[in-house]
C-alpha cells in the first residue's frame, strides 16, 4: 500500500506538471481538491487518465470521482479494491 | 509623457531589478522554485503553471516589490501590454509529446497552449482586471510598447505593467517593467523607445 502511494504520489506529480513539488510534500490524508495542492476540474481530468492509463479503472460517476480523488488515501484505497 | 519606473530581467541563469544581478542559479533547487522562495511568493497555483506563465507571476511580484505604490492602484488601473516572439510553443510542444508519448493529451498542458494565458495568470494573481494584450512579434519592439503605454494612460489605465517573455525549450527570455504617469521612484526614466531599448539591454 505504502508503494502504491508513492506511485501515485510521483504519478500525479508527472501528470499536473507539478515540477515543483515533491512527492514529500503530499500527505496521505490532504485534500487534493481545495487544499495546499489547489487542484481544479482540469486536474480532475487529469486524475481520471490517470486512472485509465495507469491502472485500468474508469470513473464515470462524478459523485464516485468526488470520494475516489479526495486525498492519495482513498485513491490508493480504490485502486487496492478494484484492482 | 509616461515613465518606467522599475524593472527587471529573468533568464534561465540570473535575475535582475533595475539592472543589478540579484540571484544567479547555483542552488540544487530547482531555479523557478529558487525565485519563488526568494520572492516569498505564497501562491498554490503558482505549481501548476506552465513555465511561462511561472516567469509571468515571479515577475509582477518582482515589480510589486521594487515599487510600493502598484498596490496602491485600484483593480481595473493597470493594464498589462505583453509580447513575445514564440507565443506558447514551449508548452505546445509539451502538449504534443502528451499525447505521443502518453498516448492521451494533458488537459492541465492543454490549457497552457495560448500565449495569453499568463495574462490571465498575472491578472488573477494580483487582481490586475484592467486592460490586456498579448502580441506575437518576431523581435522585442520598443515602439509597440511605447506607443499602446500612451494610448492607455491616462484614458484607458493609470499604469501599464509590460513584458516581453519568450520561453522556448526551456530557455528563458523576460524583461519586465513598470510603467507610470510620474516618476514615482528614484530611478524612474521617461518611457521612449531608446530608453526601453537600453534598459532591455541592462
Amino acid at each position: 500500500m505504502e508503494e502504491l502511494k508513492k506511485n501515485l504520489k510521483e504519478q500525479i506529480i508527472e501528470r499536473l506538471n507539478l515540477e515543483d513539488v515533491q512527492p514529500a510534500d503530499i500527505n496521505d490524508n490532504d485534500p487534493l481538491f481545495g487544499g495546499d495542492l489547489a487542484l481544479d476540474s482540469i486536474d480532475a481530468l487529469e486524475l481520471i487518465v490517470l486512472f485509465e492509463n495507469y491502472y485500468g479503472l474508469k470513473i464515470t460517476d462524478p459523485e464516485k470521482g468526488k470520494k475516489v480523488f479526495e486525498s492519495i488515501n482513498t485513491m490508493a484505497d480504490y485502486i487496492s479494491k478494484n484492482n | 509623457m509616461n515613465f518606467i519606473t522599475t524593472y527587471c530581467h529573468i533568464s534561465e541563469d540570473h535575475c535582475a531589478v533595475n539592472g543589478e544581478v540579484l540571484l544567479t542559479n547555483e542552488s540544487e533547487n530547482s531555479w523557478i522554485r529558487t525565485l519563488y522562495d526568494h520572492f516569498k511568493i505564497d501562491y498554490s497555483k503558482f505549481h501548476k503553471m506552465d513555465l511561462m506563465s511561472k516567469i509571468g507571476v515571479i515577475g509582477s511580484e518582482i515589480l510589486k516589490s521594487q515599487n510600493g505604490k502598484i498596490v496602491d492602484y485600484d483593480d481595473d488601473e493597470i493594464a498589462l501590454v505583453f509580447a513575445n516572439k514564440n507565443s506558447s510553443a514551449n508548452t505546445d510542444v509539451k502538449f504534443q509529446q502528451s499525447f505521443k508519448e502518453n498516448g492521451s493529451p494533458s488537459p492541465a498542458l492543454f490549457v497552457y497552449t495560448l500565449p495569453n494565458i499568463v495574462l490571465g495568470e498575472i491578472a488573477i494573481k494580483n487582481k490586475w482586471y484592467g486592460e490586456n494584450i498579448f502580441v506575437v512579434s518576431e523581435n522585442f519592439d520598443p515602439e509597440f510598447y511605447e506607443n499602446y503605454c500612451n494610448i492607455l494612460i491616462p484614458s484607458k489605465a493609470m499604469a501599464c505593467a509590460c513584458g516581453w517573455v519568450n520561453v522556448l525549450n526551456d530557455s528563458i527570455e523576460a524583461f519586465f517593467f513598470f510603467v507610470e504617469k510620474e516618476a514615482s521612484t528614484e530611478d524612474s526614466l521617461p518611457l521612449t523607445s531608446n530608453n526601453l531599448l537600453n534598459l532591455r539591454k541592462a
